[in-house]
């Protein structure tokens, strides 16, 4: 039989975007084999194997031919075994195993997804990007794996055609068969679905640092917690996402690729609508924090992108991974450089860090004696360098209280009573920033302090007085300011008085104590 | 003191006499038979291998210190740190000294000598003190020190730097007796203490040559001479197996009195404290207890002028009188507080910055909290 040319479409990924690649392939007179072109990796080019037993196994023949596959563009590296179901279908389409129904444009129909030897369709990474690619590109029917259908779901406009197995979409391109088509899911229709973040309703007492936390998530500011283990330092920073308020739908799409591109997303999850907690371990390398590896993969700070980047014992991470963090920190997108591949990805978190006061924990602990030394203290403390503190608001201290000494037994407040009054503060700011680029108190630098967040004359006048008497340094001053512009507009109020001054000068008491 | 006006180039003899690490007592005895370390040092390179009273291992570390190199390097750090020394036969060797077990035979020293012949009183606890200790140690050093009467600690870490800091505010000289030798300040992060005592017309002493590491056996045989200056010893902070139990065994044996701060009963900082009181260590509170027992409240003009917390008379809002009443049985964590007072997490918040503020309340590590004057102090001071 006669072998044609055939054409079929699908997206490849790079950095955080789909672009569409057109899978060429042809046939010709001699040793049968297959040979893929077009910059594939070995994930690609081990495409064949999987692509020859699966039309088999579907019951197709392979050709006895020479055949070889482009990938095109030629110059774009291409990565992942998501090739496997296009290239399949072109190898089919080119030797005629599939007459195609006239009414389906092949060549217009995007379709990714990895092959088993059995012929099954298999999830894969960074669906979502292509989806969104397809949709930019004006695509309107895309295949791919039914696992990866609810990810792509939340897309407007699109014909999303879930399949499982090779011999589904054969049947579907000659007419004979249909896929069933995924409903679109709203955005909306995903935030009512399970609540997966620990409530604050489950901590009993923590009064103090549980107010903390809520200041920390009205403003976006970043915060340390320091206390002795055991005290609930990571519980408390585990429900900080769930008093955030929710993702909006641009945030969720951004975040979403991120995690998509990155393969971390589950099987079956649609778009992600709680933000996201990362709690990388303290042996965490630098590339893996910031992004990196031969494919420039995104890092821990990107993976957080828009949520949460939970730091347990911070002076424990090695100095460097620490300093790493400063770009993204500042400038919420991190460029990551490598000599195949250069990527950049947002990059805008909330820091969360915990430690013990201490080597052994028990610094300043009223129950257990510590045995440090004051120079293996101040040897601890001085991991954390002056300018990552410097990007760090608030400051707590956590103390271990046991239950029994807590005699009121009032509940404790769930953590959508807290998140209520989080987001009619966060929607005060985005009021008074409208314009500026600016969406949270946090992220105000020195002259824009002065504009939006002067006390009163009374306020003023206190913290005067504290500098004076309490040691704070001129840093302290500025993050004064904005966490009281915070708590001000957890009060609704514009005008910053002498009891928001107050409370926010609790917070900054660690720089007395401990940084002196 | 007639060591005083020599170069320091006069001092390599001693150090070098004090570098073979001999026993006091071999020492003192060939001081007592050759006058100077320098005739020691001739007999030895004239006399007899054997030279009665030296063990062997001792003469062997002389004899290999009797060059002209180890004498330059040695030269060069007495006169880089400005190092002097003086010997137990010198006419001012502190009389003090000589009635103890084991006087130093040789003693360096850096600053001003005349330290050893004001009012002294040792001051020791550990090294890894708690935070209520080294701020008791600063405040009853600060208040003896403004009665003119001088503190000696061992400059290590917690109540030692508590100790000598509180007697420098005082505007008193401080002495510090160290377990190396004074070209070596240990710890390094005392390296600001070290300058500060000689700023302030302190004195540091130390019966190891220059160049002798910190080695841990010095410690607890330096504490003899701490409190040999001194007429008594305070005890601030004191675990039952301690460095600072030595002291006051080298205290006992001296026949000096021993001070012992009650601290926290419950603290485990403050155990060895305890055991020394039920022993029938002198219990005190204030500086003034003390000058009173050592018979020296002769001058009662300069502490406790400012009597009682000036912050009373301040009008208080019900919010502050509520943590106001909370913290008056005692320290209390922030939680506790929040309970016993009934107000918010954020109106505690800031009611506690305006009670620091006005100087009622003072932070303590691990968010706890407690009433400035209730650390069973009888007068507070005018700069705290």
């Amino acid at each position: 039989m006669d072998m044609i040319m055939a054409k079929t479409l699908t997206f490849g990924v790079s950095g955080v975007n789909g672009y569409p690649v057109h899978v060429e392939v042809f046939g010709i007179n001699g040793i049968p084999g297959l040979e893929i072109i077009g910059l594939p990796d070995a994930s690609v080019r081990e495409s064949r194997d999987r692509v020859n037993a699966a039309i088999i196994n579907s019951g197709k023949q392979m050709p006895a031919r020479r055949i070889t596959i482009n990938l095109a563009p030629a110059d774009m590296k291409k990565e992942g075994p998501s090739f496997d179901l296009p290239i399949a279908v072109g190898v089919l389409i080119a030797n005629r195993e599939i007459i195609t129904d006239p009414a389906i444009e092949t060549e217009k129909i995007a379709m990714f997804g990895e092959l088993s030897l059995d012929g099954r369709v298999q999830p894969i990474a960074g669906a979502l990007p292509m989806v969104i690619s397809a949709k930019e590109n004006g695509i309107r029917d895309v295949i791919l794996p039914d696992k990866n259908a609810r990810e792509a779901a939340c897309i407007e406009g699109m014909n999303i055609l879930p399949v499982s197995h090779l011999s589904q979409v054969i049947a579907f391109l000659e007419g004979s068969g249909t896929i069933e088509k995924q409903k679109q899911i709203s955005f909306d229709s995903l935030k009512n679905e399970i609540f997966a973040s620990p409530d604050m309703a489950q901590i009993k007492g923590q009064g103090g640092a549980k107010r903390a936390l809520e200041v920390a998530a009205a403003g976006g500011h970043n915060m340390i917690m320091i206390g002795v283990p055991g005290s609930g330092k990571t519980m408390l920073a585990r429900c900080l996402p769930g008093i955030l308020p929710p993702l909006s739908f641009e945030e969720a799409l951004e975040t979403t690729r991120i995690h998509s591109i990155s393969g971390k997303l589950p099987p079956n999850s649609g778009l992600m609508v709680l933000r996201p907690f990362c709690a990388p371990h303290h042996n965490a390398s630098v590339a893996s924090l910031i992004g990196g590896g031969q494919d420039a993969k995104p890092g821990e700070v990107s993976l957080a992108h828009n949520g949460v980047l939970f730091l347990d014992e911070i002076p424990e991470f090695t100095r460097n991974a620490l300093e790493a963090l400063r770009q993204p920190l500042e400038d919420g997108i991190v460029n990551v450089a490598r000599v195949k591949k250069q990527a950049q990805y947002q990059s805008s978190f909330m820091l969360v860090a915990a430690m013990n006061p201490c080597p052994c924990g028990f610094y300043g602990s009223s129950r257990k004696v510590c045995r440090c030394t004051p120079q293996e203290i101040r040897r601890y403390l001085d991991r954390i360098s002056g300018p990552l503190l410097d990007r760090i608001d608030l400051q707590i201290e956590v103390d271990a209280v046991p239950v029994q000494e807590i005699n009121s037994s009032a509940p404790a407040e769930p953590s959508a009573a807290v998140a209520k009054r989080v987001s009619m503060a966060r929607m005060i700011q985005q009021e008074r920033y409208r314009g500026t680029g600016k969406h949270c108190n946090a992220q105000l630098n020195n002259e824009e302090v002065k504009q939006y967040c002067m006390p009163d004359a009374e306020g003023i006048r206190l913290l005067n007085a504290a500098m004076e008497t309490m040691n704070l340094s001129m840093r302290g001053y500025q993050r004064i300011l904005k966490v009281a512009r915070t708590i001000a507009d957890l009060d609704h109020t514009d005008l910053i008085g002498s009891a928001h001054i107050a409370e926010a000068i609790q917070y900054r008491e660690l720089d007395q104590k401990y940084w002196r | 003191m007639s060591a005083l006006a020599t170069e320091p180039s006069a001092f390599v003899y001693h150090a070098w006499l004090a570098s073979a690490a001999l026993p006091p007592g071999t020492v003192n005895g060939l001081l007592k038979e050759y006058g100077t370390p320098e005739n020691v040092w001739n007999a030895v390179i004239s006399g007899p291998s054997i030279i009665d009273g030296i063990p062997a291992a001792g003469l062997k570390t002389l004899k290999q210190n009797m060059t002209d190199e180890w004498l330059e390097s040695v030269e060069r750090l007495l006169f880089q740190h400005q190092i002097g020394a003086f010997t137990i036969t010198d006419q001012d060797y502190p009389s003090m000294l000589l009635q103890m077990e084991e006087p130093p035979a040789i003693l360096f020293y850096q600053g001003n000598l005349h330290c050893m012949r004001q009012k002294n009183l040792a001051m020791v606890g550990s090294r890894a003190a708690s935070y209520d200790g080294q701020k008791a140690a600063g405040k009853i050093a600060r208040n003896l020190s403004r009665k003119g009467i001088g503190i000696i600690s061992g400059m290590a870490g917690g109540i030692d730097t508590a100790s000598h800091t509180g007697c420098i505010e005082g505007g008193s000289q401080t002495i510090a007796v160290t377990g190396c030798g004074l070209d070596i300040v240990y710890p390094s992060a005392n390296l600001r203490l070290r300058d500060r005592i000689l700023e302030n017309r302190g004195l540091l002493l130390s019966e190891y040559a220059p160049g002798e590491k910190p080695v841990g056996w010095h410690f607890p045989f330096r504490n003899r001479i701490i409190t040999g200056l001194s007429q008594a010893l305070i005890v601030i902070e004191a675990k039952i197996r301690s460095g600072t139990m030595t002291s006051v065994q080298h205290a006992l044996n001296q026949g000096k009195d021993v001070f012992v701060y009650p601290g926290d009963p419950t603290s485990p900082y403050f155990e060895g404290n305890h055991r020394l009181l039920r022993e029938g260590a002198v219990y005190f509170t204030t500086a003034e207890d003390i000058l009173e027992d050592l018979g020296w409240l002769d001058n009662p003009g300069i502490i406790g002028q400012n009597s009682g917390c000036s912050g009373r008379t301040q009008t208080f809002t019900p919010e502050e009188e509520a943590v106001f009443s909370a913290l008056k049985p005692g320290r209390l964590g922030f939680e506790q507080i929040a309970d016993r007072s009934g107000l918010s997490p954020a109106a505690l918040m800031s009611t506690l910055t305006m009670l620091q503020i006005k100087g009622m309340i003072e932070a303590l590590p691990g968010k706890q909290y407690q009433l400035k004057d209730s650390d069973s102090q009888h007068y507070s001071d005018p700069e705290e």
